[in-house]
């Protein structure tokens, strides 16, 4: 697929795609290659992408309750229409400062093992349909230890845009037992 | 039978474990009743009919459901019975059998509803009755080795009359889960009540209190009519703890036996009822108590007798409700803790100070400290390496408190006090260092206005004098991992047991009734911090754990991070 397109033609290629996606498997399989739906934020001046799947909605930032003695990468709860939601800083996971609540912040609501979590973001920028062929592997000395949660790079004409595992980003995998009081 | 969608047979299987759970249990408490009256030489023929009874009615619904290993089962125990019924001689001798046979019957029937079923254990028990009624048929005249004179017969409505109804209680079943989803559903109107609330103040203040009163009047009866619901559903929702206590007696029996000891279970109260999610959630904390106070806290009968004491232990299981909490107790009459042996593992963790000497009260205390009530012999009931530390947290997230108290040589007493629900608090909103924190009303001693002349301070260390009691006070903000402040208003005295300690806070806002909802596991279970409510605005609070901050040690009440 072409990456630099115009925004009309992008559209009307998304447009298609959407068509495709809804008449089934007869057509689909001639559809150029399989691609990604991808959810674009910011934070600093970086883009990130996170597959639409796990996005369940995008909402302007709601007052956020602090938590005493949660862990440093929770910003705090919110609640999202009676639903008590954790709400991380994913920025102080990826090495950035905490951030600054502009009215373009957002908080990014996904599903995680069966449970809601938001993720305070400085800018949702875009819903993009990415090809396969323009997901490529992160170069090994990009991704560290720390930085596991890059999963891979995806090109979108001179923009690089990093697709991240969200569990791993999320810190969800080691839910903590319960802290003892004397330790 | 029900509307809901789904596998039928499911269902069916659902409402047969709800039927036939207790009827297994009653078979269970029967069966431990007379072997004592059978050993005591009473023949006890009236409820070794009731007994015979129950077999029978579990055997006929088991066999509908197709669930035929427990069909086998509750049929070979009928033969038992049926044997016995024949040779009275026989029947203390033969109560053991039919206990391990009520044992696997009563594990099989939980079961049922979850996936098909292994005959291993019925089967032991089948073939193990077997071999008894064949060694104890040589030389009567009996020549058949296993009485097959009864056939398996469909229960008759009169037998499902005598279990069930008594003409006068009309009840229906209802999924638990629905009964959970009405009191979600009450919980949103709550907090929109909430927020209804204070728009209707701030519009009043906007309009200076004009032409309001109507509304007013609307939003006070209709607060009137929500509390009543919430009344109403909390009733629904209440279960007897008796359905807890009712596990005890074959668990007494068995432990007992294992470890050689003698032990009688007294249970009390067991008309106590609680909200079915702290009932659901009791059983485990009360099974470790109970086994331990077998296993580590009771003598062996040779050695009580030795002490003057009879040779049969009691284990006493009570409940009594409080106003809006319920007092639970596990006593034993047994040996008692060993405070020197408290403090010195203690010293060993770490956990106090060498040349520290603390109260007795305090010394037992520690015994709730992680890593210091386990011991180091395993054994195959209770010593799966869970300790009281494991049990004081399942006590603490069902917004409860656990307290021990003990005299050696004599027993122990455990004393836990739960709230009746767990869904709605009733709470004393507080502001510290710019959000709002809930404290659970039943844990407030008193809230007063301080100035910084009332608190005095040793060592970084603050205390007060309340009510002609020295306290120890802290800054709550500093506690909740904010920044001290040199002059805080207002004083919570918050209570955990004996323990009294006061809480500088900011501001205090009243009094609020919340819906309690849990904190995601990705928070990380902050130590001071029970839960989270919305308030009437929309936004969250967090709701304290008071209990625990009033058991913070001083080393850890001045420090900002707790753990």
């Amino acid at each position: 697929m072409k990456q630099e397109l115009k925004p009309s033609a992008r559209d009307s290629l998304l447009t298609f795609a959407d068509d495709v996606a809804h008449q089934g498997v007869a057509v689909r399989a001639e559809a150029a290659e399989p691609e990604r739906h991808l959810v674009i934020f910011s934070l600093d001046r970086e883009e990130f992408g996170i597959p639409i799947a796990r996005a369940r909605e995008i909402v302007r930032v709601p007052e956020i309750t602090r938590v005493p003695q949660a862990p440093p990468h929770i910003r705090g709860v919110m609640n999202l229409r009676g639903r008590i939601l954790p709400v991380v800083e994913i920025r102080t996971r990826f090495g950035l400062e905490r951030a600054e609540l502009t009215s373009r912040s957002r908080v990014v609501v996904v599903e995680a093992h069966g449970r809601m979590v938001g993720i305070l973001v400085d800018v949702v920028s875009q819903v993009v349909k990415i090809g396969e062929s323009a997901i490529v592997p992160p170069p090994d000395e990009v991704v560290s230890q720390r930085a596991d949660y890059v999963s891979n790079v995806a090109r979108v004409g001179p923009r690089l845009i990093i697709l991240i595992e969200l569990d791993k980003a999320l810190l969800l995998e080691n839910v903590s037992t319960p802290a003892p009081l004397i330790s | 039978m029900n509307d809901d969608a789904g596998n039928p047979f499911a269902e069916l299987l659902e409402e047969y474990v709800a039927e036939c759970a207790p009827l297994a249990q009653a078979v269970g408490d029967t069966l431990v009743t007379l072997e004592r009256r059978w050993e005591e030489g009473d023949p006890a023929d009236q409820l070794f009919g009731t007994l015979k009874g129950s077999l029978h009615t579990l055997k006929g619904n088991s066999a509908m459901l197709g669930l035929t290993a427990i069909q086998a089962l509750a049929h070979c125990m009928e033969d038992v019975c049926a044997f016995l019924g024949e040779r009275p001689d026989l029947r203390p001798a033969a109560s053991g059998l039919l206990l391990r046979g009520a044992g696997v019957l009563v594990e099989m029937v939980g079961r049922a509803a979850r996936g098909p079923l292994s005959a291993d254990r019925s089967e032991h028990f089948i073939s193990e009755a077997r071999e008894f009624i064949q060694a104890e048929s040589v030389g009567t005249e009996t020549s058949a080795p296993y009485p097959e004179r009864r056939r398996f017969e469909r229960r008759t409505g009169s037998e499902v009359g005598e279990l069930g109804s008594d003409g006068v209680v009309s009840t229906i079943r209802v999924d638990a889960r629905r009964l959970d989803g009405l009191l979600e559903t009450f919980g949103e109107t709550m907090i929109a009540g909430l927020g209804l609330r204070e728009a209707v103040r701030d519009l009043a203040i906007r309009h200076r209190g004009a032409g309001f009163t109507d509304l007013e009047h609307a939003l006070t009866s209709l607060e009137k009519t929500l509390k009543r619901l919430e009344g109403a559903l909390m009733a629904t929702r209440l279960v007897s703890i008796a359905t807890v206590f009712g596990r005890f007696n074959l668990l007494v029996r068995e432990v007992a036996n294992a470890h050689e000891k003698r032990v009688g279970l007294v249970t009390s109260g067991g008309e106590t009822q609680l909200d079915k999610t702290v009932i659901d959630r009791l059983g485990e904390p009360l099974v470790h108590l109970v086994t331990n106070a077998i296993i580590h806290g009771l003598e062996s009968p040779a050695e009580r007798e030795r002490s003057g004491k009879p040779s049969e232990a009691t284990v006493t299981l009570s409940a009594v409700q409080r106003s809006d909490r319920v007092i639970l107790t596990v006593t034993d009459d047994g040996r008692g803790l060993d405070p020197e042996r408290i403090l010195h593992k203690a010293r060993q963790l770490g956990a106090v100070a060498a040349d520290a000497t603390p109260s007795r009260e305090e010394v037992f205390a520690m015994a709730f400290l992680p890593g210091l009530s386990t011991t180091e012999r395993v054994s195959a009931l209770a010593g799966r390496g869970v300790g009281l530390d494991v049990v004081a947290n399942s006590i603490r997230t069902l917004g409860g408190s656990i307290e021990v108290a003990s005299e050696p040589g004599k027993g122990t007493k455990f004393t836990m006090s739960l709230p009746l629900t767990l869904a709605v608090l009733r709470s004393l909103l507080v502001a510290v260092d710019g959000e709002r924190y809930a404290l659970p009303l039943g844990d407030v001693a008193e809230s007063l206005r301080v100035t910084n002349e009332a608190i005095h301070e040793i060592d970084g260390h603050g205390m007060m004098l309340w009510r002609g009691q020295v306290i120890p006070v802290s800054d709550a903000a500093e506690v909740l991992g904010g920044s001290a402040r040199a002059s805080r208003n207002y004083c919570v005295v918050v209570r955990s047991g004996a323990r009294r300690r006061g809480m500088l806070v900011d501001g205090l806002l009243g009094h609020q009734d919340v819906v309690v909802k849990a904190l995601d596991p990705s928070l990380g279970r902050p130590p001071t911090i029970s839960g989270a409510t919305i308030l009437g605005d929309g936004r969250v609070a967090c709701i304290l754990d008071t209990a625990r901050f009033a058991e913070l040690r001083a080393t850890e009440a001045s420090t900002a991070t707790l753990s």
